[in-house]
């Protein structure tokens, strides 16, 4: 029983990441000054969001590449002293045209679930 | 357990056994770029704690390799291998929302299209523009690389008698993975045959000496050497080819400025010289215009084949 209550909820969680971090990704972008690197958007994400755990950080990279992929994103690499060369990332015109869209999506999606589960009697 | 770098990109590369191999090298690069900067930044607020402990935490945040690559197969079946299809309907292209979904829901009304549009609609097509433009450039890259595989391969046999023949060798060795990646981004750029984006991932574990034996025992390596010599005498068919068939199009294409303008008969058995008849002079348009058309689509086919030759050859399975 417990085994297909986490099943049910590990791919509930997965299909909301799938759009879900997409928005994040660009939202953080949109506000960066400067290009950012992987590493630095997770650490980002983790900073504001804590302890709130439903996304692994490694599952953020091919969101990032397919982005770019879709011409939301550019990106170019840049050797570093510390490690392999980085990719940075940076938000297109077209990205943030898009990000606002997602917003306005985003808060009707919530407001029309919010609706329904706060509920009220149906009586 | 996993207790170091080395060992979850292995693993992670393991899990992924079954994609793309552009797609393996990518989701490498990625990881190593996280790992080696989060371990780096560990080390340096906790320089005390065991390297096998640091990394248990950060590929806690990280995912395992398992799931890591599970969202890279997620995005890899949602996406195409090429830009192909997004490029053959721009103007359907304003990114909508859900537009990572977009391209497989585009797939079908591409080929709905009845076949004259198809046939015609390859040059709208930007593969196939690019393929042309590569196959014509195929012949001197394909001289550029031959000359540098030759001239590497012979300098270095032959000093290899004295000490100074080993770096030269191994110099070689390494401008050869780079022709790789730099031939690879041609080749995603113009055919659109997914390539590796970035470079091989560096093992921090083992000195240069080993790293040089590895590079020596790669497949990979050779197969590229391979590749340079072979794509001197592809380079000149493909150029060939493609230059027969434009000028054969323009050739037919041009028949009245040629013989009514400049005089040029359609053909001389001499003494006699043919003119093309006034009735035919339609048709013989026409099938020039079909043969240019056909020309787009060789081109777009053999770039393809080319592509996955290349792939076969420069990607590391």
């Amino acid at each position: 029983m417990d085994e297909i209550i986490n099943e049910a909820i590990r791919k509930f969680q997965k299909e909301l990441n799938s759009g879900t971090a997409a928005l994040a990704l660009l939202g953080v972008l949109d506000k960066a000054e400067k290009p950012m690197y992987g590493y630095q958007i997770a650490k980002i994400i983790e900073g504001r969001t804590g302890d709130v755990d439903i996304m692994k950080q490694g599952a953020l990279y091919p969101v990032l590449r397919s982005l770019e992929g879709t011409g939301l994103l550019e990106s170019e690499v840049e050797p570093s002293v510390a490690g392999p060369p980085r990719r940075y990332y940076k938000i297109t015109e077209s990205g943030r045209k898009t990000l606002a869209k997602w917003v306005e999506v985003w808060r009707q999606t919530s407001d029309f679930v919010n609706a329904i589960l706060k509920g009220g009697n149906h009586d | 357990m996993i207790n170091s770098i080395e060992a979850y990109l292995a693993e992670l590369k393991k899990e992924l056994s079954r994609s793309d191999r552009a797609t393996v090298q990518d989701a490498l690069s990625d990881a190593e770029e996280y790992l080696r900067t989060a371990l780096n930044s560990a080390r340096e607020a906790a320089p005390g704690v065991p390297e096998a402990e640091a990394l248990a935490g950060i590929i806690g945040r990280y995912g395992s390799p398992g799931e890591v690559a599970a969202a890279y197969k997620e995005i890899e079946s949602r996406t195409p291998p090429s830009y192909a299809q997004a490029a053959m309907k721009p103007a359907a292209a304003p990114v909508q929302i859900g537009a990572v979904d977009a391209a497989p829901v585009a797939a079908p009304a591409v080929a709905a299209r009845p076949f004259y549009a198809r046939f015609f609609g390859i040059f709208g097509d930007v593969r196939a523009w690019g393929a042309l433009l590569y196959l014509l450039f195929a012949m001197g890259t394909g001289i550029i690389y031959f000359t540098w595989a030759v001239t590497g391969l012979s300098v270095s046999a032959g000093l290899l008698v004295l000490i100074v023949g080993i770096p030269i060798f191994a110099l070689f060795l390494l401008s050869v993975r780079g022709i790789a990646l730099v031939e690879g981004r041609l080749v995603e750029a113009l055919i659109g045959v997914r390539m590796p984006r970035r470079p091989l991932f560096s093992r921090r574990d083992i000195g240069w000496w080993q790293k040089m034996k590895n590079l020596f025992a790669e497949r990979q390596t050779w197969t590229t050497i391979l590749y340079m010599l072979l794509q001197m005498p592809l380079g000149i068919i493909y150029f060939s080819i493609i230059v027969a068939l434009v000028s054969s199009s323009v050739w037919l294409i041009g028949r009245p400025i040629w013989e009514l303008g400049f005089g040029e008969p359609f053909y001389i058995i001499s003494p006699y010289a043919y003119y093309t008849p006034g009735w035919l002079m339609p048709i013989v348009m026409i099938g020039g215009v079909l043969l240019l058309t056909a020309t787009m689509h060789v081109a777009k086919y053999i770039g393809r084949l080319h592509g996955n030759f290349a792939k076969v050859m420069l990607v590391r399975e």
